[in-house]
Formats: C-alpha cells, sequence, structure tokens
C-alpha cells in the first residue's frame, strides 16, 4: 500500500517536471515551423537585413533590421540607467545600511518587480514623454530614450535583488580578513566582496536585459512604434516585441505576415535564450 | 621590558550579557602571551577587542579601557589600530587571489610599497619569514585558495608581517591543522617573538607551554590566574587553574 502510493506520488511528480520541458520544447518546434514556412517563401538575409518592413503593400517586404535596432537601443539605454544605479542599490542594501532599513528596502524592491509592466507603460506616458518633449525640446517625447528610463524602472528590481543576494553570499571572512589588515571598509568592498560577487552581479545584469528585450507593453505605449532605422536615441523606434504585438491582431491566419511574425517571435526567443544562457553560466560559476 | 599593551577594567558584552568581566593585564614588549581556558570563556572576545573587530558587532558593547603604547585604541583610527595590531583568525582566510595578490594587496592599500621591484622583494622576505618560500615560490600567481591548510595560515601570517604591525594576535592559529603544520606554526611564532609583542589564544594547553613566555587562564569572563608559563603550569596558584592544565575539565 505504502509502495504504491509512494510509486503514483513519484509518477506526478516525474510528470509535473517534465511537462514544463515539453511545454517549452513545444513551443520552440511551433515558432521553428511557422518561421520555416515564412522563410520558404521570403529570404532569410533580406529578412534580417532588409530596411523596410511594409507587410501590407503589393509588394511587402520584411525587414526586420530596424527592430532588431531599436529592441537593443532601448535595451541599451536601460541598461546603462540601471545597471550602476542597481548594483550600487545592492551594494546598500547589502553592505551599509543597517538591518532594519535593509529588510524595509528589500522588501519595497521585491514590491516594485510586481507593477504590471502596463502600469509602468501608463505612468510613462503622461510624465516621462512629456517631460523629454519640452527638456529636449524635440516634435515627440515618444522616444527610445523614454522608453529606456521605463524600462530601467521596471528591471531595477531584477538587478538589485540578485545583485543583492551575490554580495550577500560573499562569506563574512573575506570582510574581516580585509578589514584585520587595515583596509577600509570601502577598500574591501572594493577589491575583495564586488570582485567575489563579480559573476553573481553579471548574471544579474544577464537575466534583466532579457527581461528587457522581452517586455512588450511598455515599450509599445511609449517608444513611438516607427518601423525605420533611427538616427538618435531621440528618435521614435519600435521593438520587435511591439512588432508582434501590434500586428498580430490584424494578420489572416497562415498568411505570410502571420508567419513573418512568428519568425520575429524566433528571433526574439534565440536572443533572449542566449542572454538566459549567459546569465546561467555566471550563475553557475558564482557556486 | 616596556609594557605594550595595558588593559584596564575592560569589561565586555554581548546583548547586554556580560562576556568578559573587568579585565585587567599588562602585556610585555616582545613577549608571548598566551590565554587559555575553556570555550565561552571570553578568550575570543578579548582578542577581537585588542584589534577592534568586535566593533563590526552590532550587539556588541564594552567598558573600560586598552592603551597601545600609553594610547587608548578606542579613541584611534580603526585601521591604523588594526595596521599595527595585526590578526590571525582560527581558519586560515587567504583572500580569494593569488599569493602573491594577498601579500602585496594591502601594503598597497596602504602605501607602504610602490613599485613591483620592492613588492618582489617584500614577498620572499616575509614569505622566507614564515618558511613558505620554498613550497610556493614556483607558483606565487596561483589562486591562494588551492594551497593547503597549513602553506594558507602561514600565508596569512606572511601578509600580516607584509605590513610590518607591532603587535600580532593568533586566534586559535593552530586548531585545523595537522602536527606538522602546527609545529611549522608554533616554529614561525618564536622566531616572530623577537620583532613582535604576541598575543595567542589556545585550546590547546600544551602548546601554551611550548611556546608562550606567560599564560593567563580565563574562565567564564574572569581572568583567574596570570603568570610566566613555567611558574604558572608547575605550580598554579588557583585550583581551577591546575585542574584545567592538568585536564580534568575543559
Amino acid at each position: 500500500m505504502k509502495k504504491t502510493k509512494n510509486t503514483i506520488i513519484e509518477i506526478i511528480i516525474f510528470m509535473c517536471g517534465t511537462l514544463s520541458v515539453i511545454f517549452v520544447v513545444s513551443i520552440f518546434i511551433f515558432l521553428l515551423k511557422e518561421s520555416l514556412g515564412f522563410f520558404r517563401e521570403y529570404n532569410i538575409l533580406k529578412f534580417i537585413t532588409g530596411r523596410n518592413w511594409y507587410p501590407d503593400s503589393n509588394e511587402p517586404s520584411f525587414g526586420i533590421f530596424p527592430m532588431v535596432i531599436g529592441s537593443f537601443l532601448v535595451t541599451f539605454g536601460a541598461c546603462i540607467i540601471a545597471v550602476p544605479i542597481g548594483v550600487m542599490a545592492a551594494l546598500y542594501i547589502s553592505e551599509i545600511a543597517p538591518k532594519y532599513v535593509h529588510d524595509i528596502l528589500k522588501f519595497l524592491v521585491e514590491l516594485m518587480a510586481t507593477i504590471p509592466s502596463v502600469v509602468i507603460g501608463l505612468i510613462g506616458m503622461c510624465t516621462i514623454v512629456p517631460f523629454v518633449k519640452n527638456f529636449f525640446n524635440i516634435p515627440t517625447g515618444l522616444t527610445a530614450f523614454s522608453g529606456s528610463i521605463m524600462l530601467a524602472f521596471m528591471v531595477m528590481p531584477t538587478i538589485v535583488t540578485i545583485s543583492e543576494d551575490a554580495i550577500h553570499s560573499v562569506p563574512w571572512k573575506y570582510r574581516e580578513g580585509a578589514l584585520a589588515l587595515g583596509a577600509t571598509k570601502w577598500q574591501a568592498i572594493r577589491r575583495i566582496v564586488l570582485k567575489e560577487a563579480r559573476p553573481g552581479i553579471i548574471a544579474a545584469i544577464m537575466l534583466g536585459i532579457g527581461r528587457l528585450i522581452g517586455e512588450t507593453m511598455a515599450v509599445m505605449m511609449i517608444t513611438g512604434n516607427s518601423a525605420s532605422i533611427p538616427k538618435s536615441i531621440f528618435s521614435p523606434v519600435r521593438t520587435m516585441t511591439a512588432t508582434i504585438a501590434a500586428e498580430m491582431g490584424e494578420v489572416v491566419k497562415c498568411d505570410i505576415h502571420y508567419k513573418a511574425l512568428f519568425a520575429v517571435g524566433l528571433v526574439l526567443f534565440i536572443i533572449t535564450f542566449i542572454v538566459n544562457f549567459i546569465a546561467d553560466f555566471f550563475l553557475g560559476k558564482n557556486k | 621590558m616596556v609594557n605594550k599593551i595595558k588593559v584596564k577594567n575592560l569589561s565586555c558584552y554581548y546583548n547586554k550579557q556580560c562576556v568578559l568581566n573587568s579585565l585587567n593585564i599588562n602585556i610585555l614588549q616582545h613577549e608571548i602571551l598566551s590565554i587559555i581556558g575553556p570555550a565561552n570563556s571570553g578568550k575570543t572576545t578579548f582578542l577581537r577587542t585588542l584589534n577592534r573587530m568586535n566593533d563590526l558587532n552590532v550587539n556588541y558593547s564594552r567598558k573600560g579601557e586598552i592603551y597601545l603604547d600609553n594610547n587608548n585604541i578606542f579613541f584611534m583610527n580603526m585601521e591604523s589600530l588594526r595596521k599595527r595590531i595585526g590578526m590571525l583568525f582560527e581558519m586560515p582566510i587567504p583572500l580569494p587571489m593569488s599569493i602573491y595578490d594577498n601579500i602585496v594587496y594591502a601594503p598597497k592599500l596602504l602605501n607602504i610599497v610602490s613599485n613591483k621591484s620592492d613588492q618582489d622583494a617584500m614577498v620572499e622576505k616575509v614569505l622566507k619569514n614564515v618558511s613558505l618560500w620554498n613550497e610556493v615560490k614556483d607558483r606565487l600567481n596561483s589562486s591562494a585558495m588551492k594551497i593547503s591548510g597549513g602553506q594558507q595560515q602561514r600565508l596569512c601570517i606572511a601578509r600580516i608581517l607584509a605590513i610590518n604591525p607591532e603587535v600580532i594576535l593568533f586566534d586559535e592559529p593552530c586548531s585545523g591543522l595537522d602536527p606538522i603544520s602546527t609545529a611549522k606554526v608554533e616554529e614561525s611564532m618564536i622566531r616572530l617573538k623577537q620583532k613582535y609583542t604576541i598575543v595567542l589564544v589556545t585550546n590547546n594547553v600544551k602548546q601554551a607551554s611550548r611556546v608562550s613566555d606567560k599564560t593567563a587562564f580565563f574562565l567564564m569572563g574572569k581572568l583567574i590566574e596570570i603568570n610566566e608559563t613555567g611558574k604558572l603550569f608547575i605550580s598554579p596558584q588557583k585550583k581551577q587553574t591546575g585542574d584545567y592544565i592538568t585536564g580534568r575539565f575543559g
């Protein structure tokens, strides 16, 4: 009796475990299938390097190059803002803040991660967008720059919490060892703690980037959705995710446009996969 | 002989609980004072108070004074105090970097050495001082985490010598080491006595009798007895001391 119960539970757990793998693999296969259908009709090189995205014209062209640039520009801008602030915040929370401040800040940062991205987009639309327009005196505030600012807010909790964990897991004895040699607190942090926590911090940044590239709602609302190669960070851009989200509702199923969107999805999937793979590599190194 | 360290009425507390009770000790220059006693007798607390490592602990508080060459250490800058009073921990703590960098880490921070040739000379000198040079001279740039425990502990001593302190505190430095490594560490200690003042906390009563000039016996946060090592081991004045060193308790 006990044995059968054991076996049943084992089978259930095994099924749950494999299910998640099956989901991921089948999503990938589905993406691949639709994309391959697209690449049979449309040259893959033209798809990746093409500069025009005119899916509805008589002679449709599907060049995602402007969108790739758009995605990278927004992501890159967000990183430049979020990484230094995020890592410093993690350092403060973990090394400098007194216990009760540490607890409060950690809780608040984790709370920040739960804000839905559409809310962030909404707030961005009524605050950042007009601000950027007036401050830089440009025709529209719907730019890559505004998107970067909002995304930086969104990704900060990921970077802060994971970096904080990495910094916190540096053994206390290393700090003592350095301090006992006459190092100041800052010297111990810079040369020992930060150095040891580096793989974890890099992993935090990579996971953040993964989240940024896949983000849809906020960028769609803020970045202006113009599918042309941006001249600067103050031009409107369109990201890969926004393209899929905006156009998926209007395409005819099994049309070439429909398949093209899946191909965009495949490109996104591959990028996030690589980024997460790098993050995993560094996280593994930390242990 | 001059008094190097004077401890006056020192009491230490963790969360208001007293772990060291009005301690008075004088430590002479160039002597090895060993502190023995069972667990929870306040030995390590005393040591960590001497270089103010315990100031990092928020639950810790203290009363009383400690003078280093007649200067109250509690009014001194913490970093410069720790440069003058080096400390060796119970477990070797090599910093996560190469053997070479472990030694030059602190001197570089404190601007003791500047150019590369001075650094090389210093690394060689301090490693020879702890008889480690021959064992590691071919792999100075490999990680300090990869050498054996005994070697790590001697590297840590070398690292302290590199900042040229006046006093070195040893906190049960051999508790994790085999007898041969222990003998090597003890050998270094006796050699170091010429230049430095040493305070050794040990759980090993025999070690205290082998290396130290003076021995203090702590029990439950109180100094029970302090005397020259020979006298304390041959004719202890207090019954508890005798019981402890002959192994009847502790």
